[in-house]
């Protein structure tokens, strides 16, 4: 395929995003990927998924179709629609179908929020078949030889109402993500929010208190993102105690109980 | 707060008639001249007081000793009184004390001594005269108020209560003291013996309160954020967070209490006395954060064997160093939290606990100094060490050694006495295993004794209050028993005492009574005229309905277009076929599953009349209605039940409608019959309500409360109490995953609503007009989360 002409050029990724590998994530992936196997990434939020698959997509050297999905979302939103033009309908391929037709990865992003119904149509390219029917248009795309699906879910959130059906789980090799070891993600925390390690360390430290959290007072503990933001405050200037309140603490809890909780745990973190 | 009630004595007619001025005063002194016995000591108490005061200003105070006199508190009372009166003047200043002060305390003693006799009223008069030294004029007032409430309540006892009042102003605060009182009162009920212990400080109960008086906040205010806190800390590590358990604080006179581990158990005391405010929640958390560490770093228990209670110790001395350090290095700013407790300072006196302390300060705190030969030696030990930290073997030997060194130097240890310092660190007793086999050797050491002696008194008085009889069957489950007028008792219920900090265990007993028959149709012509509201409701219900994010596409009207459907008739007109019109997407309501109860305070409040009429209980009646039909329309599971009380043995509960029944003509013959009445005591009626909709199967459960927001009874002075056992009942339902709604009544917006449910989860309704809008639309508001 001339790749110059693609209408997926815009979606390649020019420059390395930064990944720390936690596991043996990154050859799992490049396995699946060799058989175009579908993959889950399964993990709370801000632990590295999206760019987990950004990394993979520019070391594959694939374009990387990004779908947020939300409740409201129906077949069509993925797989397009007919438009009406001056001269009359036209087709416009949804983001699914750019990157079936087209040869790209799609990346499905918290699946879970779509509706069961708007997920079905997955189905077909997820199997041996990898077609998707468009059957608006009357047309079976067989997908193209480079075409990936990922998608991600977060466990934490799952309700009784939300889950996945057992036969779209089921299509898909499973990466579990979680935030990484304290000295792994002090180093990415570092990296990406321009701190010392020494630093980052203390925020990692603070963010395993928040964690073990879960559940006694907290939905959930602070991400790698949280991390991340509230190392850029303190490099930015801002006070270290006055950073983890903004950053981590206010957001993460309404409960005033909690938050003092919270602020005497991190207290004991802080040197 | 007001006065106790005395009338003005009314005057002897055959008296001469007073002088304008002084009529009281005249009428006191020639009362008292005619009493042989009293004349003298009348005269010298008038002419000193006569020197401080006006003889217009000493009216209130003569009006006192003349009600004295009339109710024959006899001459020890008024001896005793005038005394006062001198010494008091005397010593207060007149802002303090001044005359009518003394002359309220007199008709408050009057009063005394109408409800419990002379001696009782002889008593009070004393202590008032060895307290009041204490309190301002205001703090005075409230303690004559609550001198004759005990009077009234507990007439024998009220000379013994006097009699303590000292030592009781001297540990606790005047609210404490009042507080002990109501708690008496209300504890011993009409048991005579009892109250007679209690008032004595013989009870358990009492000994508890005074133990507790002038401390807290404590274990029952703290308890959840330190299980959070240990959580936060170690809540990765098998066993945690631990469970956390109070114990009973010592009683006066006893060692202070410190924190125990048992097992996996981590036991606090209920308060520590004598600390308040921000300094207990900073010791509660140094103690926690410090047992928490032994969990988390502790070895396998220590084999007692042949160690002494010196050596024992020792080692728990060393094993606290080793695992606060271990516990610092993960998390260094524990130091600042157990620092400030490390306040021991080098000393000459050769005493163990002392010694003992200051090694624990020496391998606390790096910077201390002391020039003890023994503590370089314990810091040159746990040094050595210090790249093994992870063995608790060190703690022992180290220990042992160090409990030799003080043997050699002849330094007793009290093992009885033996109180670990600083105040924040466990008794040690839980790093010990003192076997089974071993129980002759047990008691002879000392120390496990004690522990024994914490585990005695926890059976006496932990599982239960003293006056709760033991019950075979859980709380709260029905134990059915014969109707009566007031109706079917079907379950008993504990209640929060928030005076007291304490569950009383089956305290509030709660009937079922069969609902009265109204006339249904009254409510029908309510309805009827409310039309345009219920057309609103109606509104309300298709929203609802469609407020669920399931799209319906291809609708004949709707919220945005379908592009889809909208491009196909876009084609069939081009095409020159008829076009489908249906080209909108709406949505529709995803499968509900909600369980909703309506709780509906009846107590005499609603009875009050509106400009038009109505009772606002008829208007409560007219919202539950239209909810009653929203909710039908909609499906979803609901009851509807109605609740009053009079004292804690009748709360009455009527069940309007039960989930398993259809909303129909009976339904709303229940509703219509409803009758205001009684009083609020709303904790006992949601945990009833809680054990009603527990029973119901729904993804989603709600207790919707319609009230005044003003709980109370007849049996309960602070209504404040009853505000606190609510919000402790919707807390525990918030933990079992059932929402509980207040909507108050509330036209003055002062109402306790925001206490009792929470701000979010509650809807004050100025004018009551409004309260049929209001409640279905909170409804609305509600299911659609
Ligand atoms: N292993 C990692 N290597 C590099 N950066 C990482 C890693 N893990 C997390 N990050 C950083 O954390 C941030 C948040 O990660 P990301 O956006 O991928 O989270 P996510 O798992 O997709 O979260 P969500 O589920 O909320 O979308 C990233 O922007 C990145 O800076
Ligand atoms: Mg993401």
């Amino acid at each position: 395929m001339d790749a110059s002409t693609s209408p997926l050029d815009r979606y390649r990724i020019a420059a390395e995003p930064f990944y720390q590998p936690v596991d043996n994530e990154v050859s799992v992936f490049e396995a699946a990927w060799q058989h175009r196997l579908p993959v889950m990434l399964k993990g709370p939020t801000g632990c590295g998924k999206t760019r987990f698959v950004e990394h993979m997509a520019w070391k594959l050297g694939r374009p990387l179709v990004t779908v947020a999905a939300h409740e409201d979302m129906t077949a069509a939103d993925l797989a397009g629609r007919f438009l009406l033009g001056p001269e009359g309908t036209m087709w416009q391929d949804g983001p699914l179908t750019l990157a079936v037709r087209h040869g790209g990865i799609c990346y499905l992003d918290e699946i879970v929020e779509a509706r069961q119904d708007t997920t079905v149509v997955i189905h077909p390219l997820t199997d041996a078949r990898r077609v998707l029917p468009l059957e608006k248009r009357g047309e079976l795309i067989h997908a193209h030889p480079d075409f990936q699906l990922v998608i991600s879910y977060n466990p934490g959130y799952q309700s009784a109402v939300k889950d996945l059906k057992e036969s779209t789980k089921q299509r898909f090799i499973a990466l579990d993500f979680d935030y990484p070891e304290p000295v792994l993600e002090a180093g990415i925390v570092a990296r990406e929010a321009g701190t010392d390690t020494e630093l980052a360390g203390l925020l990692v430290t603070i963010a395993g208190c928040t964690r073990r959290l879960r559940g006694q007072g907290l939905d959930e503990g602070a991400s790698t993102r949280m991390l991340i933001h509230t190392g850029r405050l303190v490099a930015g200037g801002v006070p270290l105690e006055m950073a983890v309140r903004a950053g981590i603490i206010l957001p993460i809890t309404d409960d005033a109980d909690v938050r003092e909780t919270l602020g005497a745990a991190i207290s004991a973190c802080l040197p | 707060m007001t006065l106790p009630t005395a009338s003005l004595p009314t005057l002897n007619l055959a008296a001469p008639a007073p002088s304008a001025a002084t009529p009281f005063g005249d009428e006191l002194r020639r009362q008292m001249h005619g009493r042989a016995l009293l004349r003298a000591s009348f005269e010298e108490t008038w002419q000193a007081l006569r020197r401080r005061y006006e003889p217009a200003a000493l009216e209130p105070w003569a009006t006192g000793v003349l009600e004295l006199a009339k109710v024959n508190a006899g001459p020890g009372c008024l001896l005793a009184f005038w005394r006062a009166s001198v010494t008091l003047g005397r010593r207060l200043p007149p802002d303090a004390l001044g005359a009518a002060g003394l002359g309220a305390a007199g008709l408050a003693a009057a009063n005394v001594c109408r409800a419990a006799g002379a001696p009782a009223a002889l008593a009070v008069i004393e202590a008032f005269e060895r307290i009041a030294e204490r309190l301002d004029a205001e703090a005075q007032r409230r303690w004559w108020t609550m001198m004759t409430a005990t009077a009234q309540g507990a007439p024998d006892e009220i000379a013994l209560f006097a009699g303590h009042m000292p030592t009781l102003l001297a540990r606790g605060s005047l609210a404490e003291v009042e507080a002990f009182a109501t708690a008496g009162r209300r504890a011993a009920g009409r048991d005579r013996a009892r109250r007679r212990a209690f008032f004595a400080l013989e009870d358990p109960l009492s000994r508890r309160l005074l133990a507790r008086m002038g401390a807290g906040p404590g274990f029952a205010e703290l308890e959840v954020g330190l299980r959070r806190l240990l959580a936060a800390l170690w809540g990765d590590r098998p066993g945690f967070p631990p469970s956390l358990q109070p114990l009973p604080v010592p009683e006066i006179g006893d060692a202070p209490r410190r924190a125990n581990i048992a097992g996996p158990v981590i036991r606090l005391p209920e308060v520590f006395s004598g600390v308040t405010g921000a300094a207990s929640h900073a010791l509660y958390r140094a103690a926690s954060a410090h047992a928490g560490a032994h969990l988390a770093y502790g070895g396998p228990r220590f084999t007692l064997g042949k160690v002494k209670p010196v050596q024992m110790a020792c080692i728990n001395l060393i094993e606290d160093a080793r695992i606060e350090t271990l516990a610092m290095a993960r998390f260094p700013g524990l130091r600042r939290l157990w620092a400030p407790f490390h306040v021991t300072a080098p000393s000459a006196e050769p005493l163990a606990a002392l010694l003992l302390a200051r090694i624990a300060r020496a391998l606390f705190d790096p910077g201390y100094q002391d020039p003890d030969a023994l503590i370089a030696k314990a810091r040159a030990l746990f040094a050595e060490r210090s790249d093994r930290l992870d063995d608790p073997a060190l703690s022992f030997d180290i220990g042992t050694r160090l409990a030799n060194d003080l043997g050699q130097r002849r330094i007793r240890f009290d093992a009885r006495g033996h109180v670990v310092e600083p105040a924040y660190r466990d008794d040690g007793l839980g790093l010990w295993d003192f076997g089974e086999e071993n129980a002759e050797r047990t008691e002879e050491v000392e120390l496990a004794v004690d522990a024994a002696r914490i585990e005695r008194r926890e059976e006496e008085n932990a599982p239960q209050p003293p006056e709760a009889a033991p019950q075979p069957e859980p709380t709260g489950r029905a134990r059915p028993a014969p109707a009566d007028e007031r109706g079917r008792i079907v379950a008993r219920y504990p209640e929060w005492d928030a005076q007291a900090g304490l569950e009383r265990a089956d305290w509030t007993t709660l009937r079922e009574v069969e609902p009265a028959l109204g006339d249904p149709r009254t409510l029908a012509r309510a309805l009827e005229r409310a039309g345009p509201l219920r057309a609103r409701i109606a509104r309300l219900v298709r929203a609802a309905k469609v407020g669920r994010a399931v799209r319906l596409k291809r609708q004949v009207e709707g919220h945005a277009l379908d592009l889809d459907a909208a491009i196909e008739a876009a084609v069939s007109r081009r095409v020159g076929e008829t076009p489908d019109e249906r080209v909108f997407t709406a949505s529709a309501l995803r499968q509900r599953d909600l369980a909703v109860l309506v709780l509906l305070d009846t107590s005499e409040s609603t009875r009050e009349r509106l400009p038009d009429g109505a009772s606002v209980l008829d208007i409560e009646k007219l919202a539950v209605a239209m909810l009653a039909e929203a909710m039908a329309g909609l499906g979803d599971e609901m009851a509807l039940a109605a609740f009053a009380s009079a004292g804690r043995d009748d709360v009455r509960y009527i069940h309007v409608k039960r989930f398993t029944e259809r909303y129909s003509e009976d339904g709303a013959a229940r509703l219509a019959g409803l009758q205001s009445g009684l009083s609020t005591r709303l904790g006992a009626a949601l945990r009833h309500a809680g054990e009603e909709i527990a029973g119901v199967r729904a993804f989603r459960k709600l207790i919707l409360v319609l009230t005044d927001g003003e709980p109370s009874d007849i049996d309960v002075d602070r209504p404040s109490d009853l505000v606190a056992d609510a919000r402790r009942v919707v807390l525990g339902l918030r933990a079992r995953g059932i929402d509980t709604f207040g909507v108050t009544l509330d036209p003055g917006g002062v109402g306790s609503g925001a206490a009792i449910f929470g701000t979010t989860n509650t809807m004050p309704v100025r004018r009551i007009d409004d309260l049929p809008m209001r409640l279905s639309e909170l409804y609305f508001r509600l299911a659609r989360r």
